[in-house]
């Protein structure tokens, strides 16, 4: 297991609170990318200009919409939209308790276990640390002009509860804030 | 007063189903080697009465199995012991049609195809087709994250579903949108298998129609070559609306009960199907027959009845098989595409080992792979074999990057699979998710995830720097 990895699981053990961000991450890169398979894995701290450059040598490209692409794909994938969240395959998380966990993987079509991935998706940071995401991506010429989505907060007060009690299932010490 | 009791008294006549003869069609869903008789059968007419159906369960303790048209394959509306089913059929209607938003607000039971009925007259259809589409409901397809064959364009059911309007096992109503700020709930309920809630509506987005398809129907003399025409054409920037493969066996099995005109001598089959505007889908036509030139047959559809005659043979397939064998087990394993031509010379190999026949069908553009191992039950040991085989393949599957379930589910079925996907870590994440909608585990309780202990029985279990987790379980 890399050592970054490991270092950030011991952080997280030995910390009573945690601000996430690219930086304290320090954990970039491609690791895979099949253009055969239309997926890309790629550690969170990676730019999304890095991962855009990488796909266009294939002619592929991210299918949601970025208006900044000096950020991170974790900073985007922690900010979360419904166009980013269909893309997504698999997710590779540290908890709150420092456990390295993986859900989903790098194949379209998955329906063991709760799709946890997409769940993530718009955590903003305060559930889990978010290591390692896989995409699928598309050949450029499928993708049409893309525009930013809509976002709506649900005012709901059970939607409210529920957000809450997910927060203490993935960060039972409330780390991460 | 027993559960049976209070229900039949709650509600008019013919909402409660209690006798043998009438409960019997909800004993099982589409895997029917899984059979149990429910204490009683629900069949509400309106959301008020399913959440009366829900209060009474809930007070009793009793669990509740939500059921649309029970034709899963993975035992994801199979009774429990002592449950209540509660069938949504009777919650048929298309509420509203958004033509310009593309759009539409459907009722749970609303069938599958019913919802492409309604809106062909705006020149829409709903994209997600599972092979049960006639039958199958709105509500088990939310449930089940459903696929179909048109998936590696158009989606899975979680990318085609706009809202859904559902009930905690309190009786509470929750909205979810695509458009929520905040976690992906929406997407969590897509494929969680009636476990964390029962839903009420679903608003479904509608895809335009396309203007030109055309299908390419193309024979391999190896399994390997045909495999590596999907990756080509894939790598050529092409995304097929639909890309299938079958193998020898299932391509004779079609052609004799569809009658189709399949190549009986090829030893692999494809469907390439293209969609689009003309000019478009005829310069990608052209580069799928270049790609697939060294085919022993190739043919275009030149009409669209011949189309749907070549989409024919495949959606028999599995039915075509089941005349050639008394019992057949479908399995639902997906792979990275690259791996295809490994996997199936694997599931060959493996085919001899169990000596037990495999016709394989799958959704090869993402790798989906449904093979059917044939079997007869009365044989004594042969369904335990079959299992086995199938676990073969299902640890495979996972071996290879992939997953146990592509589009089925985990159900009862592929509950010991699950313990070589997930970790223990990982298991204990779900059921802490469970506990978040339903604390008391009333809502289809023991599916999907199997409890810790199952696994350590299995001895399957992820072994961590030598130790064992959860020392304190007994293991058998």
């Amino acid at each position: 297991m890399d050592s970054r990895l490991q270092q950030l699981q011991i952080l997280v053990k030995e910390s009573s609170s945690l601000h996430i961000k690219s930086t304290l991450l320090d954990y970039s890169g491609i690791v895979e990318y099949y253009a055969e398979d239309l997926v890309i894995s790629v550690k969170a701290g990676t730019s999304i200009a890095q991962i855009k450059k990488q796909l266009k040598i294939n002619n592929q490209a991210l299918s949601f919409y970025t208006d900044n692409e000096d950020i991170s794909i974790g900073a985007a994938y922690a900010q979360g939209a419904q166009d980013l969240s269909d893309c997504v395959l698999g997710v590779k998380i540290i908890d709150g308790t420092g456990t390295y966990l993986n859900f989903g993987g790098q194949v379209m079509k998955n329906v063991a276990g709760y799709d946890v991935a997409r769940l993530l998706v718009g955590s903003k940071g305060k559930l889990a640390l978010i290591m390692q995401i896989s995409f699928k991506v598309m050949p450029a010429t499928y993708i049409n002009q893309l525009t930013p989505p809509i976002k709506r907060k649900n005012n709901s007060v059970l939607h409210q509860q529920i957000e809450k009690k997910l927060k203490q299932v993935f960060d039972p010490r409330g780390i991460f804030n | 007063m027993t559960i049976v009791n209070q229900l039949s008294r709650a509600f008019p006549k013919g909402i409660v189903l209690t006798s043998k003869e009438n409960t019997r069609p909800f004993e099982c869903d589409g895997l029917s080697v899984y059979r149990q008789k429910p204490l009683a059968v629900v069949l509400p007419d309106d959301i008020v009465q399913i959440k009366q159906v829900l209060k009474i369960c809930k007070i009793n303790k009793i669990p509740v199995v939500t059921r649309g048209a029970g034709t899963g394959l993975s035992g994801g509306a199979t009774p429990l012991e002592k449950s209540i089913v509660l069938g949504l059929s009777k919650l048929n209607k298309v509420k509203l049609i958004d033509v310009e938003n593309q759009l539409a607000v459907v009722e749970p039971g609303v069938r599958n195809i019913a919802i492409s009925e309604a809106v062909a007259q705006y020149g829409l259809y709903y994209a997600p087709d599972p092979s049960s589409q006639i039958a199958c409901t709105i509500g088990g397809n939310v449930s089940e994250n459903s696929g179909g064959v048109h998936c590696l364009k158009y989606g899975l059911t979680v990318h085609n579903v706009e809202a859904i309007r559902m009930l905690t096992i309190d009786g509470d109503e929750l909205i979810l949108s695509c458009q929520d700020d905040g976690l992906g709930l929406l997407a969590l309920m897509n494929g969680s298998e009636g476990l964390l809630g029962v839903i009420t509506e679903v608003t479904v987005k509608l895809t335009p129609n396309p203007a030109f398809v055309k299908m390419v129907m193309a024979g391999f003399d190896s399994v390997r070559d045909c495999a590596n025409a999907v990756t080509n054409i894939i790598k050529a920037g092409i995304i097929p609306a639909g890309l299938e493969m079958m193998d020898s066996f299932a391509i004779k099995a079609a052609e004799g009960f569809a009658k189709v005109g399949y190549p009986l001598d090829a030893k692999a089959l494809l469907l390439c199907e293209l969609d689009g505007i003309q000019t478009q889908v005829q310069l990608e036509l052209d580069n799928v027959l270049k790609i697939l030139s060294g085919a022993s047959t190739l043919k275009v559809s030149e009409s669209e009845e011949e189309r749907l005659n070549f989409w024919k043979g495949r959606k028999s397939a599995f039915s075509a098989v089941g005349t050639l064998s008394p019992d057949y087990y479908c399995m639902d394993g997906t792979i990275p595409r690259r791996h295809l031509a490994d996997m199936l010379e694997k599931i060959h190999k493996l085919s001899k080992k169990y000596k037990l026949r495999v016709a394989n069908v799958f959704h090869a553009g993402d790798g989906n792979l449904h093979p059917l191992i044939l079997y007869d039950a009365n044989v004594t040991g042969e369904l335990e074999r079959t299992e086995e085989f199938g676990t073969e393949i299902l640890k495979l599957s996972v071996d290879m990057g992939g997953t146990i379930t592509g589009e089925h589910g985990v159900g009862v079925e592929k509950l010991n699979a699950m313990c070589h996907q997930f970790n223990t870590q990982e298991l204990e994440i779900f059921h802490k998710i469970k506990h978040v909608f339903d604390e008391n585990s009333l809502l289809n309780p023991g599916k999907a995830v199997p409890e810790l202990h199952r696994c350590a029985e299995l001895g399957a279990m992820h072994v961590h720097r030598g130790e064992l987790p959860y020392p304190e379980l007994e293991r058998f």
